[in-house]
């Protein structure tokens, strides 16, 4: 099985603004995590990984014109997707190029910060339709002038790996030839309370699979990655290749997961079996792992499930950019490539002491070796959960 | 690669205080009713006992109300994908969510921000661990539907995939269930679609 190839990747998140910019701060474990400056909110005590430009740097950067209505989500994807066309090796995308994205959040930024200015403001009435999540999507296919297979996916904190998982069956089953698929989500006031009211955020850095872990740190990013057929890879670069994806629910809680991890594990076994791979062949494991009490035990059980004594080497890339909820799939995913493409794994930041349950130990400095496939979990409220298998194009 | 024809097995409509099973009307209400009330007028009626439907919001009611009906209250298969999608995301719980939030943020509010909570009630409901996806379209598009459905079967992922449109706006309301099999049924095509889907005439 040889997997979908990746051809091109971008991506903006508290680490960085660019593949490059990311890959040194996971390399030198500097983390983006701090107080949050751009978002205006009165938990300003609550740590947050946030990217440092304004909406309306962002704006300059990509050469909007004053008026547009691009939602902070927008403007991130946008970012990223410019990336991704830069080194993807095109001048533009070639015609019928699809586009998924995924967001949990969409426009709710614009609605929360101009809601009251509606009735009184007109000039801000542009971003009444913003709150659409399908808007901000339209808005980044239009800015590439996309205008083949656009969709949105919502489903929560697994939506961009669902998007990777689409457009992956869609090339293999023939119904698009080339897409681009990821997500983009922007911090907001209603996540940060709605985070908040759950008791789940923590006041300190985030210690994901530390056995004194308080809770997640939200964050902010915009990943995406280009998909292609084969038929089209001849002579360009194949950054990696998707080769096995599964989805499944944990039918457990709204927002909780299960003590067994069964959503997990079964997201799990039906990416190695897609992938046609046994527990035995991954080299390393890019976890969901939030740094919620809830979380990172039910993975961790999932995880001992699945590869009972003989767990590979695996680190949760959250102590870096916080947790990016409905891009955090498309951003790990990246990070599983840059793995593959430098051999390297990345640190579990902030991590001292094995939960008592388990006993598992993340890795935590930079380890230099080759990695060939890379199993990447993203596990989303509603239950949704989704496993992608990453491998070495050979 | 496998093309085989795919079905439409049953099908389900709730709008405007009518619930239609297989294009046959089999519960009306008054109209004008609220969306709260007339959800508890088919809970009843349905004869339903499942305490956790008071806890939901009325997104996640809709849905689940429909699949109840549609299945006979029994989703057999198990690996039954659920694919669903609407326009208004969770919109009518993000507002009452953000009102809270002037004074204390509701956690019961917050956990239903997000339109795939529906398709996590389901699978509760039924004790289904399958695949499950949620879109969010400017308006029904049955092609959508169509592609990724049939990707589904095509992969051999799955002999059944439960699909809805269920949308909540501004106390309206427009839920269209439908399962799709490999066989017995009308075809899965985009006209079956929006025949079934299309506001019914008398």
């Amino acid at each position: 099985m040889k997997g979908v190839a990746v051809t091109g990747m971008g991506i903006i998140s508290a680490i960085g603004r660019n593949l490059n910019e990311n890959h040194l701060s996971l390399k030198n474990a500097k983390n983006g995590i701090t107080n949050p400056e751009i978002l205006s909110t009165q938990h300003s005590h609550l740590p947050v990984g946030e990217i440092k430009l304004s909406n309306a740097e962002l704006a300059t950067i990509l050469n909007l014109p004053e008026n547009h209505s691009y939602t902070r989500s927008a403007l991130l994807a946008v970012h990223s997707v410019k990336e991704l066309l830069e080194n993807s090796g095109y001048d533009q995308f070639p015609e019928g190029t699809g586009f998924i994205s995924g967001t949990s959040i969409g426009g709710i930024d614009k609605t929360e910060q101009h809601f009251y200015d509606y009735s009184e403001n007109p000039e801000y009435r542009k971003y009444i339709q913003a709150q659409h999540p399908g808007f901000t999507t339209e808005k980044i296919a239009e800015y590439f002038g996309l205008n083949g297979f656009v969709t949105t996916i919502s489903t929560a904190c697994s939506s961009s790996a669902n998007a990777i998982m689409m457009g992956a069956q869609m090339i293999q089953s023939g119904k698009l030839k080339r897409v681009i698929v990821g997500g983009s989500d922007c911090l907001t006031k209603f996540t940060l309370n709605g985070f908040n009211s759950l008791k789940i955020l923590s006041e300190e850095k985030s210690l994901p699979f530390d056995d004194d872990r308080a809770g997640l740190n939200l964050g902010e990013a915009a990943g995406y990655l280009l998909l292609e057929a084969e038929e089209y890879t001849s002579g360009r670069s194949v950054l990696g290749r998707v080769s096995g994806y599964g989805n499944a629910n944990d039918a457990f809680h709204q927002t909780a997961s299960s003590e067994n991890g069964e959503g997990a594990f079964k997201a799990i076994s039906k990416a190695l079996n897609k992938a046609g791979l046994s527990g035995s062949d991954i080299n390393f494991i890019n976890a969901h792992g939030t740094g919620t009490r809830n979380n990172d035990l039910s993975e961790s059980v999932a995880l001992q499930r699945i590869f009972g004594k003989n767990i590979p080497a695996f680190s949760s890339t959250k102590g870096f950019t916080g947790h990016t909820l409905g891009a955090a799939g498309a951003v790990e995913a990246i990070f599983s490539l840059l793995s593959i493409q430098y051999g390297e794994i990345y640190p579990n930041l902030n991590f001292k002491t094995s939960m008592k349950e388990t006993g598992l130990d993340p890795v935590t400095s930079i380890q230099n070796k080759e990695i060939n496939t890379i199993l990447s979990n993203s596990f989303g409220f509603g239950g949704n959960c989704t496993s992608l298998i990453f491998k070495k194009d050979e | 690669m496998m093309s085989k024809e795919l079905s439409i097995k049953n099908s389900l409509i709730i709008r405007e205080s009518r619930v239609f099973r297989n294009g046959e009307l089999i519960f009306e209400a008054d109209q004008g009713l609220s969306t709260t009330k007339f959800l508890k007028k088919v809970y009843n009626d349905q004869k339903l006992k499942y305490s956790k439907f008071f806890k939901m919001d009325e997104l996640s009611k809709l849905g689940y109300l429909g699949t109840e009906i549609l299945t006979n209250g029994s989703i057999e298969d198990k690996e039954t994908a659920l694919v669903f999608a609407n326009s208004a995301s969770s919109l009518e719980t993000d507002v009452a969510f953000a009102q809270t939030m002037e004074e204390f943020p509701s956690p019961s509010l917050f956990v239903y921000t997000l339109p795939n909570i529906m398709l996590g009630e389901i699978s509760i409901r039924h004790q289904l661990r399958s695949e499950n996806i949620f879109f969010i379209s400017e308006e029904f598009d049955p092609l959508l539907f169509i592609d990724y459905t049939t990707a589904l079967f095509q992969q051999e992922k799955v002999e059944n995939v439960l699909c809805g449109w269920v949308n909540l706006h501004n106390n309206d309301y427009d839920v269209f269930l439908w399962k799709i099999a490999n066989s017995g049924g009308m075809e899965f095509n985009e006209e079956e679609l929006k025949k079934l889907y299309l506001p019914t005439h008398e």
